[in-house]
């Protein structure tokens, strides 16, 4: 029943992360292309009787159209409601009497559709996740009923301060671009959405060329490469390129919003322009913030804000290292009192880490987690799957896990200074506050540090 | 539901492995099963062992379970288990505060804990050939307790409330119906403890505490992975094998009397939208209706084709999600879950209505075979699922173990698959009725301060401070 929004902050954070095999040789990862254009990426693993496979789609939120924002999300739930000859009734019953899951899901980037399924229903689970994407329903019936559905749950979201103030943050920096809106939209554009819309952005987006497949699980390559090979004959061609939207960036001085609300806690955002994950220095950046505030009680913000202040249960920072350069941004919630006082320390953090070269102690140490830890992240096969769709859609080679050690070791103290100079803009910032403002007062003229 | 109170970091592991727990309760197995590949010792001290080696990726997994939650705690001092299991990370006569987590992470590692009602678990998922790392962290702090910054951490777990459940209105409706529904039993107050009762807790409260509850005669060590098994189990041995018992715990002996007649909560809470959540009585997996409720469970909530989200959610458009959960594997019996939130525009009481009219149907109709047959593939492909993480696999021989022996593991499919049609509409009758529960509706008072009565200030404010001088 209920989610915890804290976790899903910190899972996007988690996925800023690189996920990479030291034993790369165990994943034995084959990689083909189909007929259709698609790419295909198999790692065999045989100790489970289950599959775990993974179609990327050039279908994301960043492809909604000016005006439509949470199209791509409808389009991906409306796909989800059954084939040409299966109701959406019939084809829920059929998944789950096999106990397999199959959907869509919609990211910032990309649109997956996914399916999970024991070895013996490997046949009937793909066939089914085939015919949504081949031969979808997209019935007017179902379009609406979703469509009630995804302004139902923005309602739900907008109870969530952590929510709000990550809405209020995109829009803030990214304004109409495509990383501007939330992944489900907002109430006035999923209103105006019609069942038309989403078979236009079905046809123009379910493409395979540039699409990309992994599979993960108990198959072998040449028959599961077979199968696809019959199953996804209906699609073809290519999505039109995206122009490339401006670099995000904040004017000098501190923008702060503040959003009103009867809460316990001020939910805040700093943040700024970031990088796309092609940026060379994405590894430099990595290094740099898991020392300042990605790796958790190893960072400084942790031990600033939370072991030694008290002031906050969880902080946060992050790089959105996207297809298109995203936010640089620090999150935390901190009872209203804490608000000013939070926001300060965290400054003096951002300035810290530009105006002194970090210690050997803090470089080898998030240097071990990042190399050491990456087998942590692909013990399961949904992760191993998710693994292979991010070193594809990235360019990255199959050889990436041998040279991801390498990339990490040849970050020096001096690398992790010029970067934070580079990319860390304490001076031009984003602030959103959801608070109650009669008792945190945030007011940017609070926050100036003592530190210069 | 808040069963769980995470700490620490969360992670994306934890999170993920626990929700499949809590969705599927329990464990199952398919044949042979896992638990005759489980080495297990009961060492002087009354320290418990499990080991399992798993060579599906190169990585293990270190599980200690103490047999203290929530459930444990004295009026007044609710929170005390969690508390603990924060300050936990704050140092030992060895290691200073987070010490322990970042001596964890340079090693390629990733370690949480969490606190129950029944419950604490301490973890770390970590690269196989560093498993020797948290075995000495983990000993030494069962051994040396010795915390830093009390005051500091305390305050940590009040935002950390202030998080889950003063700004969350589904968990502050949550709280006050099990409050409700729980006149004796400690299952009575929250596993993160009322604020009051947490700001009053003193470090003497948790050295206390700790030296009665985490003795080794109270805890299991488990380790998954990939490793061999025999030298981790020596590992063990040698490193827990010395530490020395403190007091006996008192016995937990509340006993909740029967509820007879339905009970009503209301919470009235900074929201948008209403909700209701309503909890019935139920035994846990001592009782062989456990089986069968479970499978009610799957029937009612699992699944886009189940009973609840065909009608609340596709058919009907009342709520925005169901669901429903029962817990198995709780010490004490405790309560299967039904709850929801509204659309907009539609009233708790008549999505009520509707949760009533299927369980009347559960009632006085059999379920069909194949409605039955599939909610019993959803628990099997659920298990097999689970089989590919270590992780899962420790927290299920564990909590097994703490229940009275990891061996029921294998046991859980068959009671599973000997449910009948009869056995869902039997137990549907006896304890998804209305005097056996508490109805809980959370009242939305809105969310802006103008409606809550507090300052007349507008939503946005925009403060731009251009050239600061920082």
């Amino acid at each position: 029943m209920i989610r915890n929004r804290f976790l899903l902050v910190v899972l996007s954070f988690t996925a800023l992360l690189a996920i990479l095999p030291r034993h790369a040789a165990a994943l034995e990862i084959k990689r083909s292309q189909l007929s259709n254009g698609a790419i295909l990426l198999v790692s065999e693993q045989h100790q489970l009787p289950m599959i775990s496979l993974a179609i990327s789609f050039d279908a994301g939120a960043r492809r909604d159209p000016h005006g439509k924002a949470g199209l791509a999300a409808l389009t991906a739930d409306a796909l989800e409601q059954g084939t040409k000859d299966l109701s959406a009734d019939e084809f829920n019953k059929k998944t789950d009497f096999m106990g397999s899951s199959v959907g869509v899901e919609t990211d910032h980037d990309y649109a997956s559709a996914t399916m999970t399924s024991l070895k013996k229903y490997e046949d009937e689970t793909l066939h089914m996740l085939a015919q949504i994407l081949v031969n979808p329903g997209l019935r007017d019936a179902d379009i609406a009923r979703k469509k009630a559905d995804q302004i139902a749950g923005i309602n739900a979201e907008q109870e969530q301060p952590g929510y709000v103030a990550q809405v209020a943050f995109l829009k803030q920096l990214f304004g109409d671009g495509p990383y501007g809106h939330p992944i489900n939209g907002v109430t006035e554009t999923v209103t105006t959405l019609t069942p038309d819309d989403v078979r236009n952005f079905y046809r123009d987006h379910y493409k395979t060329g540039g699409a990309v497949i992994a599979v993960t699980g108990d198959v072998k390559e040449d028959e599961i490469k077979a199968k696809l090979e019959k199953e996804l004959a209906g699609l073809s061609g290519t999505v039109s390129p995206q122009a490339e939207p401006p670099q995000p960036t904040v004017a000098a001085g501190i923008h702060l919003d503040v959003i009103d609300r009867t809460v316990a806690q001020a939910n805040l955002i700093l943040g700024s322009g970031g990088i796309a994950r092609s940026n060379p220095d994405y590894y430099k950046l990595q290094v740099m913030n898991y020392i300042l505030g990605g790796g958790g009680f190893a960072s400084r913000l942790m031990k600033v804000v939370r072991s030694k202040g008290g002031l906050a249960y969880g902080v946060s920072s992050g790089f959105q290292a996207w297809k298109f350069p995203g936010a640089f941004l620090v999150v935390l919630q901190t009872k209203n009192k804490s608000a000013n006082d939070a926001v300060k320390m965290i400054l003096e953090q951002l300035h810290e880490i530009q105006d002194k070269p970090v210690s050997d102690d803090e470089l080898n140490a998030a240097k071990r987690f990042l190399v050491g830890s990456f087998p942590l992240k692909i013990d399961r096969q949904s992760q191993i799957t998710g693994f292979m769709l991010g070193i594809e859609l990235n360019n990255l080679g199959l050889d990436f896990a041998d040279r991801y050690p390498k990339l990490i070791d040849a970050v020096t103290a001096a690398d992790v200074q010029e970067v934070a100079r580079k990319y860390i803009h304490p001076e031009a910032l984003n602030v959103i506050a959801v608070t109650n403002q009669a008792e945190a007062k945030v007011a940017a003229a609070s926050f100036a540090p003592n530190v210069h | 539901m808040k069963r769980n109170s995470f700490d620490h970091w969360s992670r994306l592991l934890a999170t993920a492995a626990m929700s499949l727990i809590l969705t599927f309760g329990a464990v199952r197995s398919t044949h042979a099963g896992i638990s005759d590949a489980v080495k297990y010792a009961k060492l002087p001290n009354g320290l418990q062992v499990l080991v399992l080696e798993n060579h599906k990726a190169p990585v293990a997994t270190l599980n200690v379970f103490f047999h203290v939650g929530s459930r444990n705690e004295q009026v007044g001092k609710t929170g005390l288990s969690h508390l603990l299991e924060h300050l936990m990370f704050r140092g030992t006569k060895k290691y200073g505060p987070e010490e322990f987590s970042n001596i964890i992470q340079e090693n390629g590692g990733e370690d949480n804990a969490f606190t129950t009602e029944d419950y604490t678990d301490y973890f770390e998922v970590i690269n196989r050939d560093h498993l020797d790392v948290p075995i000495a962290l983990e000993s030494d702090r069962m051994a040396n307790f010795a915390p830093q910054g009390f005051d500091s951490e305390k305050n940590v777990v009040m935002e950390e409330r202030r998080l889950r459940t003063e700004d969350n209105p589904e968990d502050a409706l949550q709280e006050m119906t099990q409050a409700a529904a729980f006149v004796e039993h400690p299952y009575h107050w929250p596993v993160i403890g009322w604020m009051h009762d947490v700001a009053g807790l003193t470090l003497d409260d948790a050295m206390t505490y700790h030296s009665i509850h985490y003795s080794p005669r109270n805890a299991i060590v488990v380790a998954v992975g990939d490793f061999d098994g025999d030298k981790v189990m020596k590992q063990i041995s040698d490193a827990f094998g010395g530490i020395p018992n403190g007091a006996v715990a008192q016995p937990m002996t509340e006993v909740e009397p029967p509820q007879d007649g339905e009970r009503h909560v209301t919470v009235r809470h900074a929201a948008n939208l209403p909700a209701f959540a309503e909890g019935f009585h139920t035994p846990n997996y001592q009782n062989n209706d456990a089986y069968a409720l479970e499978v009610a469970g799957e029937i009612l909530g699992d699944g886009k084709s189940s009973r609840l989200y065909k009608d609340l959610v596709i058919e009907k458009q009342m709520v925005v999600e169901s669901g429903v959960q029962y817990q198995m594997t709780s010490f004490d019996p405790n309560l299967l879950w039904i709850s929801g939130q509204m659309r907009p525009g539609i009233k708790a009481e008549d999505a009520l209505a509707e949760v009533d009219r299927q369980l009347e149907e559960l009632r006085t109709k059999p379920v069909s075979a194949e409605e039955l047959q599939k909610a019993k593939n959803l628990e099997q492909a659920g298990f097999v699922f689970g089989q590919d993480s270590v992780f899962e696999q420790a927290m299920q021989l564990g909590l097994y173990q703490m229940l009275g022996n990891y061996r029921m593991v294998d046991q859980y499919l068959a009671n599973i698959d000997k449910v009948t049609a009869e056995d869902v509409q039997r137990v549907a009758k006896k304890y998804l009725v209305a005097a056996n529960r508490t109805v809980g509706i959370l009242v939305p008072t809105g969310v802006l301060p103008h409606e809550a009565g507090g300052g007349a200030s507008g939503q946005v404010h925009h403060q731009d401070m251009i050239g600061e001088t920082l």
